[in-house]
């Protein structure tokens, strides 16, 4: 029997002080750092930043994802850590990503799109659609406020 | 290391050879002395030496001669400058050392009691250290010269760990206290000391400069820190932690009083609200004595009789009679004259001490109503607290009873807040105490949630409407706007409306136009004392009894 997958969802607001350069350093830190851990742990999913806000989705099973959480809890690099979902989940919305980067894209309002037409993001993924929905509607509704 | 690893055939070969010096002390004493030592010499955990009266070595096992032949023990065991102690090695083990004194000398010993100094200082639970090795550093940090400029004293405790616990399960509390703990070690430095204090208090010796900026920013970064989400057993928990903080200065460099400091920061940082943190003031200590000295007159208070009632009456617009009186709890001090509830009640709740009081003043109130003339009602406020303890139906059963008073002259007064905690408990026990007959009004209406839910849940008698908008001024639309939607919701739910605090005929005339059916307040009367309200009401008759002819 394989094991219960669990699935994550948080978004959280980037206290990494400097400008664009020296975060794109931590973001690159951070994404080779999951990349390393992650595929020995079974974890799966994908990190959004813009404008200041890092939302993550994060799959695999229940102790990994709480460990691996527990890790990220602990970074300085980000607070008001916000969990939005954290559930069993059917299956794996991102089985073939250690950890995918959905960038720092200026064009946001077509962010998802572009993912979707990139990857072969199958629509028929409903849940993990609206998993990211809420990803991309925080980042634009931040993104409205800090406008 | 070595040795305790040695195997012990070599121990043993050694023990054998262990050398024996020809002095001045005779063979009978040597040889009895060497079988005693045999047993210990023996023991392989254990160093063991012979020292004669002069001061000299006469014996001893591998495991002293490599720990201690170099370090001057013998010669303060021969000066007599010894008592049995322990003593730490370079290496960082620390051995227990025994003298034990002999006819013409004395027998040494030592053993390694790391291990169990370590357990005895460590907490199971997190493995962080615990309060008795805290305190042990503590006494360190303050005994050293110069410890005021860097470092600080914190405790942090958890808001509604409890809850955690009780609805959870302990499994998942203990867990939760191991990620604390984790998160705690990462947000302090290299030489900072952390322990486990008991339950869910945490200890942390912080040494870093400046002060009071380090402890500030590590306050904030674990308030920060450890009010963030954990995951356990496939659980999203919350909960926010507090943290007090004491700094050491040269006035203060006692132990006790550094932590009782912290503490006392943190108690007042959980007051101020969850997830916050506090540095101790002098002042904090005033005000918690103060909470303390009035605490121990409130517990007093009751035996020695010192509260009393008096009543408010409460005056029906319509009949124009006193129709009833809320009971008031006043409280006479010997030494603090008459207290404001205000100062008190908030620490009796949170005493308990509310339980008994509150005891005592349903069962006076209903003695003394009945013994008025008529069938006035009498009001008495009930809070949450009390609600939430089971007793309550049998108490008002047992002041009924004892009193004679009927149960529909007894009125309940409850705020919101007591629907509100007892989680729908409270609306069981009202149901319970209306099917005996008792009313119960809602007070202080408009002021909290001002849920129409709560209306709606349970049909109140009377809704009381707080003196804030009755005594609105008169251009004052708002509080006129609700005083007659709640006057007109009363009326459609068939819930009477008091207005509350009404000190003026404009205030009056105001609330008889928005359609409040009863009235409260110095208007009408001041509250009186039990003793008086014969009087009053035979006065309060007899002057209606002449408007009405007149």
């Amino acid at each position: 029997m394989p094991d219960t997958i669990y699935r994550l969802v948080y978004f959280s607001k980037n206290r990494i002080a400097g400008g664009p350069e020296r975060i794109a350093t931590e973001i690159d830190s951070i994404l080779a750092a999951s990349r390393r851990n992650n595929p020995h742990c079974g974890i799966t999913g994908a990190l959004v930043f813009n404008r200041g806000i890092f939302a993550q989705a994060l799959e695999g099973r229940g102790v990994a994802v709480e460990t691996v959480f527990e890790r990220i809890q602990q970074d300085p690099r980000h607070g008001d850590v916000q969990v939005l979902a954290f559930n069993k989940a059917a299956e794996r919305v991102f089985p073939n990503w250690s950890m995918a980067f959905l960038g720092q894209s200026r064009e946001d309002q077509n962010m998802f799109g572009h993912i979707g037409r990139d990857t072969g993001f199958s629509t028929a993924r409903i849940e993990g659609q609206r998993l990211l929905e809420i990803i991309r509607t925080i980042a634009l509704e931040e993104e409205a406020r800090a406008a | 290391m070595a040795t305790t690893a040695r195997a012990p055939e070599r121990i043993a070969t050694r023990t054998a050879k262990a050398r024996c010096r020809d002095d001045s002390v005779g063979r009978a004493t040597t040889s009895r002395a060497a079988t005693v030592a045999f047993n210990a010499f023996m023991s392989m955990s254990r160093a063991a030496a012979i020292v004669g009266s002069d001061g000299k070595l006469l014996m001893q096992n591998l495991m002293f001669d490599e720990l201690f032949s170099n370090c001057g023990l013998i010669e303060r065991i021969y000066g007599n400058q010894w008592q049995d102690c322990q003593i730490a090695i370079p290496d960082g083990r620390v051995f227990r050392v025994e003298a034990i004194t002999m006819d013409d000398g004395w027998l040494v010993s030592a053993f390694d009691m790391t291990d169990r100094l370590t357990r005895a200082r460590t907490d199971n639970l997190t493995k962080l250290g615990n309060g008795v090795m805290f305190r042990e550093r503590l006494i360190e940090l303050l005994a050293n010269p110069q410890p005021a400029e860097g470092s600080a004293v914190l405790t942090v405790d958890l808001d509604r760990f409890k809850a955690v616990n009780d609805s959870l399960g302990h499994h998942i509390g203990d867990a939760l206290l191991c990620l604390v703990a984790k998160r705690i070690l990462s947000a302090v430095g290299p030489n900072d000391i952390v322990a486990r204090l008991h339950g869910d208090e945490f200890g942390i010796i912080q040494t870093a400069t400046p002060q009071p900026e380090s402890a500030t920013t590590l306050a904030a970064r674990l308030v920060d820190l450890l009010g963030r989400s954990y995951l356990l057993d496939g659980q999203l928990i919350d909960v926010a932690a507090s943290v007090g903080i004491a700094l050491p200065s040269a006035s203060n460099l006692d132990c006790d009083q550094t932590m009782k400091n912290a503490g006392m920061a943190l108690h007042l940082a959980k007051e101020q609200g969850r997830g916050s943190f506090r540095f101790f003031e002098p002042e904090m200590d005033d005000r918690l004595q103060g909470r303390r000295n009035l605490e121990v007159d409130l517990r007093r208070a009751l035996a020695l009789r010192e509260f009393s009632l008096a009543y408010q009456p409460q005056f029906n617009l319509k009949s124009r009679a006193i129709t009833g009186f809320e009971a008031l709890l006043r409280w006479n001090c010997p030494s603090r004259g008459t207290v404001s509830p205000l100062d008190y009640i908030p620490l009796a709740e949170e005493t308990g001490i509310i339980a008994p009081i509150g005891d005592w003043v349903l069962r006076a109130a209903c003695r003394e109503a009945a013994s008025w003339p008529g069938q006035r009602t009498v009001a008495v406020n009930v809070s949450a607290i009390q609600f939430a303890n089971p007793g309550l139906v049998l108490t008002i059963l047992s002041a009924l009873g004892e009193s004679g008073l009927d149960p529909w002259r007894l009125e309940l007064e409850i705020t919101e807040s007591v629907m509100l905690d007892a989680e729908g408990a409270a609306l069981g026990v009202l149901q319970q105490l209306r099917g005996m007959g008792v009313r119960v009004s809602l007070d202080d209406f408009g002021t909290g949630y001002s849920s129409l839910g709560y209306l709606r849940s349970f049909p109140f008698d009377k809704i009381k409407i707080d003196q804030s908008f009755v005594r609105g001024m008169p251009g004052d639309k708002g509080s006129r706007a609700i005083v007659r939607a709640i006057a007109s919701l009363g009326e459609s739910l068939g819930m009477a409306t008091v207005a509350e605090g009404v000190e003026t005929d404009d205030q009056l005339a105001r609330i008889v136009a928005d359609g409040c059916t009863d009235v409260q307040g110095y208007l009408i009367s001041r509250p009186i004392p039990p003793e008086q309200i014969t009087e009053f009401l035979a006065f309060h008759d007899t002057a209606a009894l002449a408007s009405d002819r007149g």
